[in-house]
This record gives C-alpha cells, sequence and structure tokens, in this order.
C-alpha cells in the first residue's frame, strides 16, 4: 500500500513552499498537488488500487469551492474517515474554522505564513497516528515516523517468535 | 518486493502439495502405513513453515486437521491395519494443551501490564539505579529487557523497550557507535532473555509440551534453573560484545525517564495478580500446584473483574497459540504413528559423543531459525531430538535435547529476518545489517558454546538430568 498526501493551494509559490517542506516524506508516501478543491477531489477519485489518502493539507482560500467545504466533502459519508485534516490558511474566518473543527473533523489549524518545522512536527505526528490506527505492518515506517507512536502497534501486529 | 512474496508463496504451495503427496506414491519399505500418512504431514508442514506460503498458524491449523483425518481413530480413509490410532479429540486437545493454558496466562499478564503501562513503568524505575554512563546504562537496558522478556513475547518486548531506548538515543549525534549499541542491545537481551522461562518464548513450550508427554514433567522453577545463570553468562558476553564493537564517544548519556505508575482500581488489581501469579509459578515446589493450573489464576481473576475486557480476549495473540498447538499436534503424531523411530533409523549415530550429539541438536536448531521462525524450527526439531535422545545407541538425557533444541532456537540472531524482535530494532533505521550479523554471530556462537559445554556437567550436578 501506498500513502498519499494531497496538498490543495492554488498560489504556486505557496504550493511550492509547501511541497519543499513536506520532501522529508516522500520515503513513506506520494505528494500530489491540486490547485482547486474540484481538482482535489478528481485525484482523491483517480487514487490507484493501491494507495489511500492519509493527510491532505488544504488551504481555504481557493478558486470555486472553499477548502473548508473541500474538507467537509472529505468527512461525508462516502469518504474514508481516517484521512487527517490540516488547514494552512491566513484568511479562514471564526464561522470557517469553526466549521472545519465541527464538521469536518479538522487535526490541525496552521496558520500562515508558517514555520517550517513546526509543520513537519505536525506532519509526522500526524502521519504516524494514521499508520498506527490503518496499517496492519508498520515496520517500513519505523525509521522515517515517529516510533513512540508506532512501536505500540508494532506490539499489537507482529509474527510469533 | 511484493512480487518476490508472491513468487515464493506460489512457489512454496506447489512444492508443499508435491513434497506431502510424494509418501502417497512412494512406498518406504520398513515404514509403516500410519508412518506414510504421518510423513507426508510432516513433509508439507516442513516446506510450509520453511517458505512461508501460508501463514505460520495456518500451517499448525492444517497439521491439526490433517492429523485428524489421516492418522486418528476418525481417519477418512479408515485405521490402518495394526495401527492403535489415537482419539481424533487428542489433535484437538493440543490447543487447550496445559502448556497452552500456561502461554495464555503469560498473555494476559502481558496484555494487561501493556494496556496499563506497567512494563514501561516498570522499565523506567528498574532503569534510574544504573546511573548515564553509557555502558552501565546499557548494561541495566539489557537485563530489564531480559527480565521482562522472560514473561512477555519477546517481540513485545522490544517494542516496549525500543520505546524507552529510542529517545535517549535520538538525543546523541548522529553517527555515535552508542546509537547502534543502544538500538541493538534490546533485540539481543529479549532473545536471549526469551530462554529464561518456561513461558518466555514458544519453542520452550513446544520442549515442555514434548517432554511432558515422553514422562519428564519440568517445573516452571526447573526450567528456570536450568536456563537462568546461562542467559545470565550469554547477556555479559554480549554486553561486553556490544562496548566493544560500539565504543561509547560520550561520557553521559540524556536519559530523562520518569514513570507514573496507575493507581486505579483496576491497574491495582492487576498488579497484585500478576504478583501472585508469578510468585505462585515460581513456589511450586513449596505448594506443588503445576504452572499450568497456577496460569488460570490470571485469566479467571482479570476476566471477572472486568480488567481485563472481552476486546482485550479478542486482541490476544491467538495465533502464537495455534501455532504452538500445531507443534504439541506434530510431536503427537510424529511419536504415535512411529516416524520418529524410523527417521532416527535412518540417522547415522552408532558411536556418535553425547557431546557431538548435543552440539548438533543445538547447532541444527541455530541454523535452521536463523532463516526460518524459532517456533517452526522448534515444532519440527523437538519430536525427533527427543526419540534421538531416547534411541539405546546414544547416551544423551531427552531433557537436554529438548531444552538445547528450544535454546539454539532461540540463539538465532544474526539477521532481520532471523527473530521478530531484530526485524523490529533494524526497521528503527538504526542498526545495520552487518552490525546485527557481527553480534549476532558472536553470541550465537558464544551461546551455543556455554549452553553445549558448561550446561550439561551444571544440569547433571544439580540433579535435573
Amino acid at each position: 500500500m501506498k500513502l498519499v498526501i494531497l496538498v490543495v493551494e492554488d498560489d504556486p509559490p505557496v504550493r511550492d513552499a509547501l511541497v519543499a517542506d513536506l520532501a522529508p516524506f516522500g520515503a513513506v508516501a506520494r505528494i500530489e498537488v491540486a490547485e482547486s478543491a474540484e481538482e482535489a477531489s478528481e485525484l482523491v477519485a483517480d487514487l490507484g488500487r493501491d494507495e489511500r489518502l492519509a493527510l491532505v493539507l488544504a488551504d481555504h482560500r481557493l478558486p470555486g469551492r472553499s477548502g473548508v467545504d473541500f474538507l467537509v466533502g472529505l468527512s461525508g459519508s462516502m469518504a474514508d474517515p481516517a484521512v487527517r485534516k490540516v488547514l494552512v490558511t491566513g484568511q479562514a474566518d471564526h464561522a470557517d474554522t469553526i466549521r472545519a473543527v465541527n464538521d469536518a473533523g479538522l487535526d490541525h489549524y496552521i496558520a500562515k505564513p508558517w514555520d517550517p518545522d513546526d509543520l513537519a512536527t505536525v506532519v509526522r505526528d500526524l502521519l504516524s497516528r494514521w499508520v498506527a490506527d490503518q496499517v496492519d505492518d508498520v515496520l517500513p515506517y519505523l525509521a522515517h515516523l515517529d516510533s513512540e507512536i508506532l512501536l505500540p502497534a508494532v506490539r499489537r501486529h507482529t509474527d510469533p517468535d | 518486493m511484493e512480487h518476490q512474496t508472491r513468487t515464493r508463496r506460489r512457489y512454496g504451495a506447489v512444492l508443499a502439495l508435491v513434497a506431502g503427496a510424494v509418501p502417497w506414491f512412494v512406498t518406504i519399505g520398513d515404514l509403516s502405513e500410519a508412518g506414510h500418512r504421518q510423513l507426508s504431514i510432516f513433509l508439507l508442514a516442513v516446506v510450509l513453515w520453511v517458505t512461508e506460503a501460508v501463514p505460520l498458524h495456518a500451517t499448525a491449523a492444517c497439521i491439526i486437521g490433517l492429523q485428524v483425518i489421516l492418522v486418528s481413530d476418525q481417519a477418512i480413509f479408515g485405521v490402518p491395519a495394526g495401527f492403535e490410532a489415537p482419539p481424533y479429540a487428542e489433535f484437538y486437545g493440543a490447543l487447550a494443551d496445559p502448556v497452552i493454558i500456561l502461554f495464555l496466562g503469560g498473555f494476559f499478564l502481558a496484555d494487561a501490564a501493556a494496556k496499563f503501562d506497567l512494563d514501561r513503568n516498570l522499565a523506567r524505575v528498574l532503569l534510574t539505579p544504573f546511573g548515564d554512563r553509557p555502558s552501565r546504562l546499557i548494561l541495566g537496558i539489557m537485563v530489564i529487557t531480559a527480565v521482562l522478556s522472560m514473561f512477555m513475547s519477546n517481540t513485545a518486548t522490544t517494542a516496549t523497550m525500543l520505546a524507552v531506548v529510542l529517545p535517549v538515543a535520538g538525543r546523541l549525534p548522529p553517527g555515535d557507535p552508542t546509537r547502534v549499541a543502544l538500538a541493538l542491545c534490546v533485540p539481543v537481551a529479549a532473545n536471549v532473555g526469551g530462554i529464561g522461562t518456561p513461558v518466555g518464548t514458544p519453542p520452550n513450550a513446544v520442549a515442555i509440551s514434548a517432554l511432558s508427554s515422553a514422562g519428564y514433567d519440568l517445573t516452571f522453577l526447573d526450567w528456570m534453573v536450568l536456563a537462568v545463570p546461562f542467559v545470565v553468562i550469554i547477556l555479559i558476553a554480549a554486553w561486553l560484545v556490544l562496548c566493544r564493537f560500539f565504543p561509547a564517544e560520550v561520557d553521559t548519556l540524556d536519559v530523562r525517564i520518569e514513570s507514573v505508575f496507575d493507581r486505579s482500581r483496576n491497574a491495582t488489581i492487576l498488579y497484585v495478580t500478576a504478583g501472585a501469579t508469578i510468585a505462585g509459578w515460581l513456589t511450586e515446589p513449596l505448594h506443588g500446584v503445576p504452572a499450568a493450573v497456577v496460569a488460570f489464576l490470571p485469566i479467571a481473576v482479570l476476566l471477572t473483574t472486568r480488567v481485563f475486557t472481552a476486546d482485550d480476549l479478542r486482541r490476544v495473540q491467538w495465533h502464537v497459540l495455534w501455532l504452538v498447538a500445531g507443534g504439541i499436534a506434530l510431536g503427537d503424531g510424529v511419536v504415535s504413528t512411529g516416524l520418529d523411530e524410523w527417521f532416527v533409523g535412518l540417522l547415522p549415530l552408532d558411536d556418535l559423543p553425547a557431546l557431538a550429539l548435543a552440539a548438533v541438536l543445538a547447532s541444527v536448531a541455530l541454523v535452521a531459525s536463523t532463516v526460518i521462525s524459532n517456533s517452526a524450527t522448534a515444532n519440527l526439531l523437538v519430536p525427533i531430538g527427543l526419540t534421538v535422545a531416547a534411541s539405546a545407541a546414544v547416551a544423551i538425557d531427552p531433557v537436554l535435547a529438548g531444552v538445547l533444541i528450544a535454546v539454539g532456537c532461540s540463539l538465532a540472531m544474526m539477521l532481520p529476518v532471523s527473530t521478530p524482535p531484530n526485524a523490529v530494532a533494524y526497521a528503527t533505521g538504526s542498526v545495520k545489517t552487518t552490525d546485527m550479523a557481527a553480534v549476532g554471530a558472536v553470541v550465537g556462537v558464544v551461546g551455543l558454546l556455554v549452553f553445549v559445554l558448561l550446561a550439561p556437567p551444571v544440569w547433571e550436578a544439580l540433579g535435573l538430568l
């Protein structure tokens, strides 16, 4: 199984900066980018059979549907409830943010401009928790993600001595 | 990688069926008909366990099923003339063998300990007196890992201890040799520690069960007296090797560990139950209650008090118990059909000195389990090894044979695939295969020498053989 991290951001320099900051996770996940909520939805629908969306980092203000709308859609009835969701924005107002938390099950809010180290910490934590919950064999992720989160899962799913 | 796995599984399955079919078409003069049937099951099991074409526990399930339909009193092709077929319930009974119940009790304690963080808190408290000098701390980690591993599975212990150790290693500069030593000392100590008690690791259970069927009953304490002194020697040797291979470049380590014991009602019930169970196991000579009987105490108490819930019960590693049960059933079938006698007859045993035979048994177990599962190796070797020991041509005590095979299985730790604790440590990215192979080879050879040369005279002097 391949993990996918999806970045939804319309502003090219910001998108490139996000992708650059996510580069360390390239060893465990494929990083996909979309310029709009619509494009992001298509990408999610087109994921390969052995791929799973693990994490979305979405801007709020996008052409067409907003980032929060996209995240709310992701947690709808047909969606994969395990996907971890992060809002990366400078422009979401109070009401948008509340909706993202209540209706989309937002996992984290990152305000622009962000500190690359903070972003990496948040992504590492969320990806590790996703892997610990969703993956049977966590050993391939142990060297790249948070071992303190993954080791209890190792304990659950191992071969006999 | 995934493609290779698929190919291996496909060829493994085909090869297993071919191997299992051979005894149905080739008649071996001095082997009974029941022996032929059992040989078919045995060959199938060997190939499936070596290739892992199907999961290890699935092979065990096939063995139990095949023994019932081929060599029990319910055999579907009829019971061969002159063969006293065991009742089919005996093969199914392997799933509730006293050793399985002993393990189940151990699993209850270990799982509940993990639930209330008892294992990690104990590790932290016990580590404090070892201080923060690298070599002392590594010794402390190894001692605690080995002790926990005597009562929990080697893999669970490794996961628990690495969670304690990796943050310490992470605060060292990249490339510091102590980082490797810290990550490698955990699987080594877990593998060696597993040798220490009957519930430490499945090969011990397989040996104890087979010995019990052959009329040699070892108590929990007997096993510990047999094994623990040599576990201590091997641990010290491993520690010296690790300190030698990965000399510390820093004077002190940033340990920073806190422990907060859960003081809730449920956690307290667990502490008391675990203490009482282990005390019961260690004092069998005083009260005479067998360990497998004491093992039901945690099962009954933790379920009744709801410390162990239905969810916890579902999460028990039943597949490990199935694997051991498959080994018990296989051993039972091999002995009752006389396949073991026939097999031993093929071996050139005449004039083989006892010492050489002991060395061969332990070495074969060590080499085989370097590449295949320790438990599967024990399942295949123990029944034959015990019969070898009992045969007239040699003078070696069956207890010695059984223990040496189990120990040999646990001493195999050269490769990441040798045993799950190694796989976990390797997966952390802190340990290179060459480092693991070097340390594993030294520990394997030292361990083998200690057990083959030192153990028999000591055991004899103690009256255990």
